[in-house]
């Protein structure tokens, strides 16, 4: 699971309203080397939650130096959008869980993939 | 000038004709290769196989020989009872060439079908003679028993008005009609209301019949109840037991109007088919009547043998011996059967099956079909069953014949801006996920198995429910639900899948939804579906397929070759189950639709099977590249949990040696599942996305047997 997805992704266990951002807990994480597309990056960030993304860059233990806010006109700092492609597209989560903030269900992530079934009782 | 380029051309599109052909034959040998073990020939012999001219679709013995006898005089003709195809070996390679000639690619027309019959050279051809198979012990068969004129005597006898109600107890079942006289047999307990006899006993007309039983020492005592039952072409009778508390031994059964085939089974797994013919009288006696079951598979068509004048006659009426056999329509058959009350328990010598003894009164019939659910918790039960598991068997397999996505489909996600956040809501095996690598996708599907597929090509992938899916709302520029609306099984649920896939758009977003289609047939274009003739897996197909020849589905029927639909159904060997009732029918692939709710067969492939001794990938995937070779699958523990499920397959396509298929063979046939799909009628989804609110329907279209739509998210 890649910070984009992460990003993405919420709790949806019944009842819960504060259900993101999910809490990653990683046993085992990867950096693979992705081809950097600065165009991409740059289009990824207005859709992503700044601060969720930093947050779980933050869990992992590969925050680096990502700030915490947004800096202004990052559409041509490369600098910038390699980081962000870094954190976004390059450290994945291979096992671990990610938790609902509120409720505390875990969801398991095995081999990379996130299993987000809930039971009939949870739906 | 002219002239020569017109004859140029006409021998360019004729060799082209003929090299569609020649390609058709390849394939076709090239399926049989792989199914049975039959090698095509590159030097014409004598003997040939016949694609397409088999019993198991329909083609009669009499009009293939018809056809190939033109040719030179033929030395054997086999037709294997179930297969499409047939062996032809005649007396002469000339006459062999002569066949090739004329009647590759060339139709046969057999009664109401027309197929296209496509030869090959065989270096030999297998025929498994079988040993005649005795029939069950007691069970005698007395030919000719009554004459014709009686014949009509008796079905005149027999009225079936309903004004006759109380007197004879006359019940419409299910699959047939039926009638008693003397006594009411019961169908809700298998058992006889012997204190309260029917104020008509046995109809006069039979009794000189009767008579003859006891002469003939069929029977020592005349019986005193009679079931007429009446059955018409495609109608059956489940296989059963007679109550050994309800009546004596003898059991005598005179098959009328027509003939047809009783199946007899042992508890022990042997099978016994009878021919009863028309005038037959059936005894069951002993073991026969105690111990096996006996049953009439609800069918139009039965496998008789021919009665073919240069073949020794056949003295034996089963149908083990195939090599000699043909098709005969079922006509309404009438049978008249009578018993004899049993007053005291029954001392049989098969305590197994006798409820005098402890056993049930009734055999425990098989599983009935399912219904259609009515609320949610039973659609998710019917969806887990027929689906989830299903999916999760088969996940290799299918995603192996999932691997071109569909233009049009294609089309939507090209159609995409740059940057764009896509959600694949039952994504399979990640098929779409990398068409437009300018768009950040991210797929989710119910299976788990077919997640993993999608990761170790290099996807974003959970698993979820499309019902419930974990992404913000409002965080997709679009979202596609390819073939996933219609394994929903109630309106709700489908209702509630739609309105999932809207709360991911953001306002202005779009979504595009296909379905499987009821209508196969558009503007007169048949869907591939419904056309194709040449596909590996003639069974293993859904609307969204697109294999890489460009042909998708494939369609059944009588022109393509395809291992028999008799395979399909263990224990419910059946046609078409009326679905008046609720219950689901089970779909004949390749054929047009005729419900709405059904369940498709799926047959697991040959060879991929779970291979434990193959280590597993620790989990090295290839990013970006489509790897469908790792035999690191997904953990087929899980998939162990349906009883008739194989696992599926660690490896690929080309890792099926023929010795896997050989000892494939050896062992059960291919285990079939079988997926609920709800088929959708023109204009349905339409209107099913035009219950939601927010959302407007911006086009819908028909695509290969599909319906089609893109939503789009109405602006804040």
């Amino acid at each position: 699971m890649k910070l984009l997805t992460h990003n993405m992704l919420t709790s949806h266990v019944k009842g819960v309203t504060k259900g993101y951002p999910l809490l990653i807990k990683a046993t085992e994480v990867k950096v693979n080397e992705v081809d950097f597309n600065a165009q991409f990056v740059s289009r990824m960030i207005p859709k992503l939650e700044w601060s969720a993304l930093v947050q779980a860059a933050e869990e992992l233990g590969h925050r680096q130096d990502l700030p915490a806010e947004l800096v202004p006109e990052y559409e041509n700092n490369e600098e910038f959008l390699k980081k962000v492609h870094r954190v976004l597209l390059e450290v994945e989560v291979i096992e671990g869980s990610l938790q609902c903030p509120e409720s505390g269900r875990e969801f398991p992530i095995s081999r990379g993939i996130p299993n987000m079934l809930l039971s009939e009782d949870e739906v | 000038m002219e002239a020569s380029v017109g004859n140029n051309m006409e021998a360019v599109r004729r060799s082209k004709e003929d090299r569609k052909v020649l390609r058709k034959q390849l394939k076709a040998s090239h399926t049989l290769l792989k199914h049975d073990g039959i090698s095509a020939a590159q030097q014409p012999t004598k003997s040939l196989v016949v694609a397409n001219g088999g019993l198991g679709n329909r083609v009669s013995r009499e009009e293939l020989s018809a056809a190939l006898n033109e040719m030179g005089e033929l030395e054997t003709l086999i037709m294997h009872p179930h297969k499409p195809y047939a062996f032809v070996t005649y007396r002469s390679e000339e006459s062999a060439r002569k066949a090739h000639t004329h009647l590759n690619g060339e139709k046969l027309q057999c009664g109401e079908n027309s197929v296209t019959l496509y030869l090959s050279y065989v270096d030999s051809v297998t025929c498994q003679e079988e040993v005649s198979v005795p029939l069950p012990d007691g069970l005698v068969l007395v030919e000719d028993f009554v004459s014709p004129e009686e014949e009509a005597l008796l079905l005149a006898a027999v009225d079936w008005s309903s004004t006759n109600d109380d007197v004879t107890a006359q019940k419409a079942l299910k699959h047939r009609r039926v009638k008693h006289y003397g006594f009411e047999f019961r169908y809700d307990n298998n058992n006889v209301d012997k204190d309260k006899p029917l104020a008509a006993g046995i109809p006069q007309e039979c009794l000189p019949v009767l008579e003859r039983c006891v002469k003939n020492k069929h029977v020592d005592i005349l019986p005193d109840q009679l079931t007429v039952n009446q059955y018409e072409s495609g109608q059956g009778i489940p296989p059963h037991v007679d109550t050994h508390s309800a009546f004596e031994d003898a059991i005598l059964s005179l098959s009328l109007g027509a003939k047809t085939v009783m199946e007899f089974r042992h508890p022990d797994g042997r099978f016994v088919a009878v021919v009863l013919p028309e005038r037959s009288l059936l005894v069951m006696k002993g073991e026969s009547r105690y111990l096996w079951t006996h049953g009439i598979t609800p069918r139009k068509f039965d496998m008789v043998p021919a009665c073919d004048p240069q073949s020794p006659a056949h003295t034996t009426p089963d149908l083990s011996t195939y090599s000699n056999l043909t098709l005969s329509k079922r006509d309404t058959r009438t049978s008249f059967t009578f018993r004899k009350i049993r007053h005291e328990p029954c001392g049989c010598a098969f305590p197994s099956a006798c409820d005098s003894q402890g056993a049930p009164s009734a055999p425990s019939p098989p599983p009935p079909p399912p219904s259609l659910p009515c609320c949610h918790a039973d659609a998710a039960l019917l969806e887990e069953e027929y689906v989830h598991r299903v999916y999760d068997a088969i996940a290799s397999h299918f995603s192996s014949t999932r691997h071109s996505p569909w233009p049009r489909v294609c089309h939507f996600l090209l159609s995409l801006p740059a940057g764009s956040v896509l959600a694949d809501v039952g994504c399979g095996n990640g098929k779409y996920l990398g068409v437009n690598p300018e768009v950040a996708a991210v797929g989710c599907d119910r299976s788990s198995a077919l997640v993993h597929i999608c990761a170790e090509r290099g996807f974003q992938a959970f698993v979820s429910d499309a019902l419930s899916v974990p992404l913000r709302t409002a965080s997709c520029d679009a979202c596609i639900s390819i073939a996933v609306i219609h394994h929903f099984s109630t309106q709700e649920r489908r209702l509630a899948a739609v309105r999932e896939l809207v709360r991911l758009l953001k306002p202005g977003g779009r979504a595009l939804i296909y379905v499987w289609a009821f209508e196969q047939e558009y503007n007169k274009q048949r869907s591939k579906y419904l056309k194709d003739q040449n596909k590996k897996h003639p069974e293993n197909h859904s609307a969204t397929e697109n294999t890489q020849t460009g042909g998708s589905q494939e369609p059944h029927g009588t022109s393509s070759i395809h291992p028999s639909r008799h395979l399909e159904d263990t224990y419910r060997p059946v046609e078409n189950i009326d679905v008046t009732d609720g219950k689901l029918s089970v779909h004949t692939n390749r054929t047009a639709f005729n419900t709405q709710d059904l369940l498709v067969p799926w047959h697991l492939k040959e060879g991929k099977k779970r291979a434990e001794e193959e280590p597993r990938d620790g989990g090295k995937k290839d990013k970006g590249k489509e790897k469908s070779q790792k035999s690191s699958g997904p953990d087929t523990s899980d998939a162990t949990h349906s009883p008739d499920s194989k696992p599926g397959a660690s490896g690929d396509t080309s890792q099926t040696s023929s010795s896997a298929l050989k000892s494939e063979s050896e062992s059960s046939p291919a285990p079939v599942f079988h997926r609920y799909y709800h088929v959708f009628q023109q204009g349905e989804l339409e209107q099913l996305c035009g219950q939601e609110a927010g959302v407007k329907v911006q086009s819908s279209y028909h695509d290969q047997g599909n319906w089609c739509v893109i939503l789009v998210k109405d602006l804040l």
